[in-house]
């Protein structure tokens, strides 16, 4: 009797193991098989995900988890400029024909070994491309892989400068934003050039991300007369900086750089320097500089000037309500976007800039190749894209730096941010 | 003994059926699956590991995914300084190994939740260590490696020839891992697990086994880590996520605590869930993996392992209802007994007894 239970179970769970194996095999097979019918109806020797009148891209992004946030705004924008030009009649193509692109997302919840996953799933399920994902490590986890399969992974949102500083390298890979590096080096020329001495006290994340700010802010202000009085560095677990915030204040430095990308702590920031008596100018990285979630809740009114980076308008801001290109994302945006997501980060606005620039793209895209695809890509040039602020343009054919070209200081006026005149 | 005879072919047909699918299945299927199944035999050795401490031995254990991260650094650093890849291995077996030892001579002192304090804290040091030392780790931009490529000899793909070095990594693992559970070892966690004391009357020293549990358990995560390095040729201090330790023990426990067939289980639900929730709908895959996960322990509260016996016992209730109450009391398989009419609450004798 016993004997026999134990077999039963041990060949029953065998049995679901096979069963199991079975069902994925055969599921994805036929997943496989109905896009590689859609891909057959290409002209000649078309890449997979392209027909005569559709594209298919793919995208993977932290959906769930700490990250959701951003990673669904990745989403939703891009998703926002496909959906309102397909309902417009669909993109032109450097071909002749229009074709309408669909969007195929995946959550990955900012893990390697799931973003892989992800990025093969989508290959076998025949996309054209894969787009637009948002994560340093995630991306550069499936980078090697791109190149192997011969993908295009581009127009990737990460402030990182390992996917575009070796083109030749990884051809197949593409960055869309400006580096942290960047970031750094124009806050640095801004003190630079403010004429007189000026100290500065550093505070930055204990990681590469950390240095890259440190590095662009150090290679801006060298033979200066800026002089960096004190640093500081945390790490992301941190509950609290007061500690550091205290031990900066004693400097008394004119400026601060706080390159600290967690949102509360960034407010923890704001406030302690302030409570402890030390009023200096602030610099807050790009994605920790809102003013709805950074700068009330951190009474930044206090200090006598923060500044910040930014690429675009921000659609949200009544400053740029009447904008027409603001009226047409947000009027898209409630439409298609926030079926994904209803929260506002600048990770939506990057996305739909994106989508502008993958329209360009395919504009110039000869053949329905992922090789005509890539070569089109990288020979943009000057392109004003919606919502990216006057003087910042997309250059993609700098072999080093990736697609948007140029980061504008801004500094906070009371509601939003408005570009800064001087020091 | 006809009928145990004929069971025993059965079992091996069964067998001999699920290797033949193992061996074939790369060889018919895309890369996209054959990375699935690669990342089922990674996780299926990190979940043996986790089942050796917490299921066999009952000690709860949150910090596997930090061994697994440092095997997968370890196979990295090995990789790009051109190791012999056997070494590499090795290395990622004793390494963590090694401080799974260190850190249980201390922690195996406590009990239940002291004890899942302590190793929370491996993968919450681990991360910000692997972001400082940069040298080594590649800082939180992670570290791409490219090897174990398919030899011109085989013929073939290189994800082919990676499955199977992980296949076979991972089936020596459960040979070693079975036959250690079956044995004195086995024996002695199994009374470690159910009560110290009488352990200690029996000649048992809880601490020493505990020690050893820990021991094990960190090897075979860090011949996970140097697996997951193979499959997925990257590492990152997010490998070691607290999270992914926590889900790895979500799994076990779906799969079927103490059992190596509910490991392999729990392997394939923790690989394939996440994939299957994304098919459905990308944007609620963690509301969806919560469901699935809420479903599976309220409807199989012992994992999927006891679905088969669920199965029969639904089916063939009705019959054994009939069963006298004194077989219930002293039949040696806690499984044949069980009233389908009442939750089961086995002993960990019995359990132990069923596996």
């Amino acid at each position: 009797m016993m004997n026999f239970q134990k077999t039963t179970r041990l060949s029953g769970a065998v049995a679901i193991a096979g069963i199991a194996a079975l069902l994925i095999s055969g599921c994805t097979r036929d997943a496989g098989g109905t896009g590689n019918g859609g891909g057959a109806g290409g002209g000649t020797e078309a890449s997979p995900g392209i027909t005569d009148d559709s594209l298919s891209l793919g995208i993977s992004s932290p959906l769930s988890g700490p990250t959701a946030g951003p990673g669904s705004c990745t989403v939703a924008g891009l998703y926002t400029y496909l959906e309102a030009k397909n309902a417009d009649g669909g993109f032109e193509f450097g071909d002749g024909k229009t074709r309408s692109v669909d969007l195929t997302y995946l959550d990955d919840a900012y893990d390697p070994a799931k973003a892989v996953s992800n990025f093969r799933q989508l290959v076998n399920e025949e996309v054209f491309a894969y787009v637009g994902a948002l994560g340093t490590p995630t991306n550069a986890a499936i980078m090697p892989i791109a190149d192997e399969e011969e993908v295009p992974q581009v127009l990737l949102i990460t402030g990182a400068t390992a996917f575009s500083e070796d083109q030749a390298a990884n051809p197949w890979t593409y960055g869309l934003l400006p580096t942290y590096y960047d970031e750094g080096f124009a806050f640095g020329e801004l003190l630079a050039g403010a004429g007189e001495p000026v100290t500065v006290a550093t505070l930055a994340q204990n990681d590469d991300f950390g240095e890259d700010y440190l590095a662009g802010f150090e290679a801006a202000i060298e033979g200066s007369d800026v002089e960096v009085v004190g640093s500081a560095t945390y790490e992301p677990s941190d509950t609290t900086l007061n500690p550091q915030v205290t031990e900066l204040a004693a400097t008394q430095a004119d400026a601060l750089l706080s390159a600290v990308s967690v949102t509360p702590l960034q407010v923890g920031v704001l406030t302690r320097a302030q409570s402890v008596g030390w009023l200096p100018r602030v610099f807050l990285p790009s994605n920790t500089s809102t003013p709805g979630t950074i700068i009330e809740p951190g009474a930044g009114g206090a200090y006598p000037a923060l500044y910040s980076t930014s690429l675009t308008k921000t659609p949200v801001s009544p400053a740029v309500a009447e904008d027409e290109d603001v009226i047409a994302y947000n009027e898209a945006f409630k439409q298609y976007g926030s079926t994904i997501t209803t929260t506002y980060t600048p990770h939506c606005v990057w996305s739909y800039i994106e989508g502008a620039i993958l329209e360009e793209a395919f504009k110039g895209m000869e053949e329905p190749t992922r090789d005509s695809f890539m070569e089109a890509l990288k020979s943009i040039q000057g392109f004003e894209a919606p919502l990216l602020l006057d003087g910042i343009t997309v250059d993609t054919t700098r072999d080093d730096q990736p697609a948007i070209d140029g980061i504008e200081l801004v500094q906070f006026n009371g509601t939003g941010y408005a570009p800064v005149e001087s020091y | 003994m006809d009928k145990i005879f004929a069971n025993r072919w059965l079992r091996l047909a069964a067998l001999a059926v699920f290797a033949v699918l193992l061996i074939v299945a790369p060889l018919v299927s895309s890369r996209f699956i054959n990375y699935q199944l690669s990342m089922i035999a990674v996780f299926a050795v990190a979940l043996l590991g986790l089942n050796i401490v917490m299921g066999y031995t009952g000690q709860v254990s949150l910090g596997q995914s930090a061994f697994l991260g440092l095997g997968a650094y370890i196979a990295a650093y090995g990789v790009r300084n051109e190791w012999n890849l056997v070494l590499v291995l090795l290395l990622c077996a004793i390494i963590p190994a090694a401080v799974g030892m260190l850190v249980a001579l201390a922690a195996a002192r406590l009990r239940g939740l002291a004890l899942a304090m302590i190793t929370i804290a491996l993968p919450i040091i681990g991360i910000p260590l692997a972001r400082r030392f940069s040298e080594f780790t590649g800082g939180s931009q992670g570290t791409t490696v490219s090897f174990l490529g398919a030899p011109d000899w085989s013929g073939l793909a290189n994800d082919q020839w990676q499955y199977y070095v992980v296949l076979t990594i991972a089936v020596v693992a459960f040979v070693l891992a079975r036959n250690l559970v079956r044995g004195r070892v086995g024996r002695a966690f199994a009374i470690v697990k159910e009560n110290e004391s009488v352990a200690l009357a029996m000649g048992v020293s809880p601490y020493r086994y505990k020690v050893l549990a820990f021991t094990i358990s960190s090897l075979l995560g860090g011949v996970a880590g140097f697996m997951y390095l193979a499959i997925v040729q990257f590492t990152s201090p997010e490998t070691m996520n607290f999270f992914t330790s926590i889900n790895l023990v979500a799994a076990m426990v779906i799969g079927g605590s103490a059992s190596i067939v509910g490991t392999i289980l729990g392997a394939i639900y923790y690989v394939l869930v996440p994939v299957v929730a994304g098919q459905v709908n990308s944007s609620r895959t963690a509301l969806i993996s919560g469901a699935i996960l809420l479903a599976v322990l309220f409807l199989l509260p012992r994992g999927l392992v006891s679905l088969p016996r669920r199965m029969s016992l639904l089916i063939g209730g009705t019959r054994r209802r009939g069963a006298s109450p004194r077989d219930d009391q002293n039949s040696p398989d806690g499984a044949s007994t069980a009233d389908p009419g009442t939750p089961e609450t086995p002993t960990a004798h019995e359990e132990r007894q069923a596996r």
